[in-house]
């Protein structure tokens, strides 16, 4: 087992050092040339060479075969892919273009904002989805099972940015009840700590802003969980389906075991493997819907930070905001697959 | 002997019915499912309107403006104050929406069936050639090439570093060489050994000629290079590189990506249907290898490999024909799914150009309008984007259901 882990986490070595690599090139494949976009278009040439000094935008762009030539071993290394891979592991994303803030330093603040809304709209697609899915599955073709099923096709049809913007439309502008946008309300005052709004309520005792936070959950929340909650809701039906077909499902029904106890206690859990993959698969799909959502209900997060980068040209934003949506993705990946192992005992690897 | 006939067969017990080719077939069982009617008709609905706006309703986007209309509520019956009919209302600019939302059905399928077809002309051959040569290996042809051609490749990392061409073709030598010996009655680890030394002099050699520390830069990375073809890789090292560059791709969200390619190209509808398309590919790679090795083994294909049909004919006539239907359900999911990221596209400004129509566009344009309580602008453009996406996924689960009747719960 330890084995079987340790081999799948190397392997995911390759495929991040790849995604660096693709993130990296990406910021060279732009057009435009950064020192440009960070003095504008009107900057002396002297300046630009400056600039161009400075960030090592002048060194040749993955190895310097004339300096390696020339007998300067740490010169052949001393390039633009080299500085950048040395900066990321020490953890240096650089400083934002436009506003001269460490991209690290935003990054503590949004990303936490960011996974906030992404749990929350998992817990809402979990909490709704298994039950939807598992009640279906046991009676199924009935009206409930209908329901469901139309209801979760509506869910993966339903454009997110346009269901965000009916929620704002119905239950903001409207009726008034819920906040259209933001975190907190400006009013609002609470001591940040872990920048998680609703733990640092629940540390601080705030029970107004923990209120309050939670009510600028809600509509963002239901945006985003829309698709997430669908999807887990079909695969749990169907994976139920599957199980209840079983010998054992049988056998426990002909011993006399209640209709619950077999649901749950034998169908459940061996139904269960294909759900978590897709709640896995499906934790990426919510950081991508992010963009949208956090640019709808003006969500301090990463996604809109780093669309509005990507449209501004401030390359490190993109980068360091990239690289960390690209490695919770490949993480999460990596857990599911190893959740796999404790979970199914009858699947053995190595 | 009498003579049977079909009316004579009826009466008898068992069922016997005319043939029917498997297409025929699943046609029939598609069209007998009521979410496939309800999908079809759907599909139906949106690709003929939106044909027929394109060719016979003439709009243009650039002249539409009338600020006198703007944002007029939706009305059915003309009035003494509103005598045009905007059974869908007008936008900010005075443009009837009802004209607007017909007419941009046909650059969101346009996206659609352009970014899908991206996605399918890389991602299947991709997932077709991991799939087959890791299910079915290699031929001693075929891993020659392979080999050859992965020297030749990893080799212009010395040649490039030490500015001599000669290097990549030393390697791909060693390449073809490591796969026309595949034992030479050694060891693995001694075969291995071999290999290694071979690269490092490949690599040194010609690099001491530039400098020392070219040919030790060089045949460090020789080492490395022999090595690796010293373990003579076969279909499964194919399979891997294809796979690990659709994982990088995947590793990135569909959206980011779509928009990070999008401002790399330039905005427009064009660059956006690339953009759908390459975020695409992976699911189709993937999606194709894992069918390629579920018939991989399937008897038909043992029997085809045994009576020595080369592997081009065996990919194409009965591997292919037989993970088709997968790769159609796909296909027509995609279609949702790009129509629904075309659309985002859209709303962020990324997609078409205004004033061209397009849905997302239309409702990224409007909903700034909403406090004014223009519920129209947006209601009507996110509805044709739900029914569209709705009639394309309905389609696709019908399709799975006719062409799989085993997968059917």
């Amino acid at each position: 087992m330890t084995r079987y882990i340790l081999r799948r986490i190397i392997t995911v070595i390759p495929t991040l050092i790849g995604v660096t690599f693709v993130v990296f090139m990406f910021q060279r494949l732009i057009p435009g040339d950064p020192a440009v976009a960070m003095l504008g278009e009107h900057a002396t040439q002297e300046n630009v060479e400056r600039i161009r000094e400075q960030f090592g935008l002048n060194r040749p762009v993955f190895l310097d075969r004339e300096a390696l030539a020339a007998g300067d071993l740490a010169g052949f290394f001393d390039t633009q892919y080299f500085r950048y891979m040395a900066r990321l592991l020490r953890l240096d994303m650089g400083s934002s273009i436009h506003r001269r803030i460490p991209v690290a330093e935003t990054l503590k603040i949004r990303f936490p904002a960011t996974m906030e809304l992404a749990i929350f709209s998992m817990l809402i697609a979990i909490l709704i989805g298994i039950p939807a899915g598992i009640a279906s599955a046991a009676r199924r073709n009935s009206a409930l099972d209908a329901t469901t099923m139309v209801g979760s096709l509506m869910g993966v049809s339903m454009p997110i940015f346009w269901l965000g913007i009916m929620e704002i439309m119905i239950f903001a502008v409207y009726l008034n009840w819920l906040p259209a946008g933001g975190r907190l309300d400006p009013s609002t005052q609470l001591e940040l700590r872990s920048n998680f709004v609703i733990i640092d309520s629940l540390l601080t005792g705030n029970i107004p802003a923990l209120i309050d936070a939670l009510q600028h959950l809600i509509l963002p929340g239901i945006a985003l969980a829309t698709i997430p909650m669908a999807i887990i809701a079909r695969m749990t039906r169907s994976s139920m389906l599957d199980v209840l077909q079983e010998d054992y499902v049988r056998t426990a029904h002909a011993k006399g075991v209640s209709e619950r106890v077999v649901l749950f206690r034998h169908a459940l859990k061996n139904a269960f493997l294909p759900v978590i993959t897709v709640i896995g698969l499906q934790m990426g799909a919510l950081l991508s819907g992010a963009v949208l959502t956090e640019t709808i209900f003006s969500w301090p997060g990463i996604g809109k930070w780093v669309y509005d980068a990507i449209l501004g040209r401030d390359y490190p934003i993109v980068q360091g905001g990239t690289l960390l949506i690209a490695m919770i993705y490949v993480v999460a990946n990596l857990l599911v697959d190893i959740s796999y192992s404790f979970l199914d005992p009858r699947i053995h690897y190595d | 002997m009498a003579q049977i006939t079909v009316q004579d067969l009826e009466v008898v017990d068992f069922a016997v019915r005319e043939h029917r080719s498997l297409w025929k077939d699943a046609w029939r069982r598609l069209i007998s499912s009521h979410t496939a009617q309800l999908g079809l008709l759907i599909v139906a609905v949106f690709v003929l309107t939106s044909t027929f706006a394109h060719f016979f309703w003439e709009y243009n986007p650039k002249t539409d403006l009338d600020y006198t209309q703007r944002l007029k509520a939706p009305n059915l019956i003309p009035t003494e104050e509103q005598p045009e009919i905007h059974p869908f209302g007008t936008d900010k600019l005075g443009r009837d929406i009802f004209t607007r939302v017909v007419h941009g059905g046909w650059n969101s399928m346009r996206v659609g069936l352009v970014a899908v077809a991206i996605s399918l002309v890389i991602g299947v051959p991709l997932g077709l050639l991991a799939g087959f040569y890791e299910g079915m290996g290699i031929t001693s042809l075929e891993q020659i090439l392979l080999m050859g051609l992965i020297g030749l490749f990893l080799g212009l990392l010395p040649a490039w570093i030490a500015m001599q061409p000669i290097q990549a073709f030393l390697f791909a030598a060693l390449g073809v060489a490591a796969a026309l010996l595949p034992n030479l009655r050694l060891s693995k680890r001694a075969r291995l050994g071999l290999f290694a030394t071979l690269g490092l002099l490949a690599g040194g050699i010609p690099g001491l000629m530039v400098a020392p520390l070219v040919g030790l830069i060089c045949g460090v990375l020789g080492l490395f290079i022999g090595a690796m073809l010293g373990t003579n890789l076969g279909g499964k090292a194919l399979s891997d590189i294809i796979m690990r560059a659709m994982d990088i791709l995947l590793s990135f969200p569909g959206y980011l990506l779509a928009i990070a390619i999008v401002a790399f190209l330039g905005p427009g509808l064009e660059k956006g249907m690339i953009a759908i398309g390459i975020v695409g590919i992976p699911v189709y790679a993937r999606l194709t290898r894992s069918a390629v090795l579920s018939v991989a083994q399937k008897e038909y294909i043992l029997a085809s490999q045994a009576v020595g049909e080369s592997h081009g004919r065996i990919m194409s006539r009965h591997v292919f024909p037989n993970i088709l239907s997968p790769i159609i359900v796909q296909g027509t999911m995609g279609l949702a799914s790009a129509i629904l990221y075309g659309a985002a596209l859209g709303f962020l400004g990324l997609g078409a150009i205004p004033p061209e129509p397009e849905w997302g566009a239309m409702l990224g344009d409007s909903y700034k309008y909403l406090s004014s309580g223009a519920w129209w602008a947006v209601v009507f453009p996110g509805l044709a984007i739900m029914l569209c996406v709705l009639g394309f996924n309905l389609l696709g689960d019908g399709l799975r259901d006719a062409l799989d009747p085993k997968l059917r719960v």
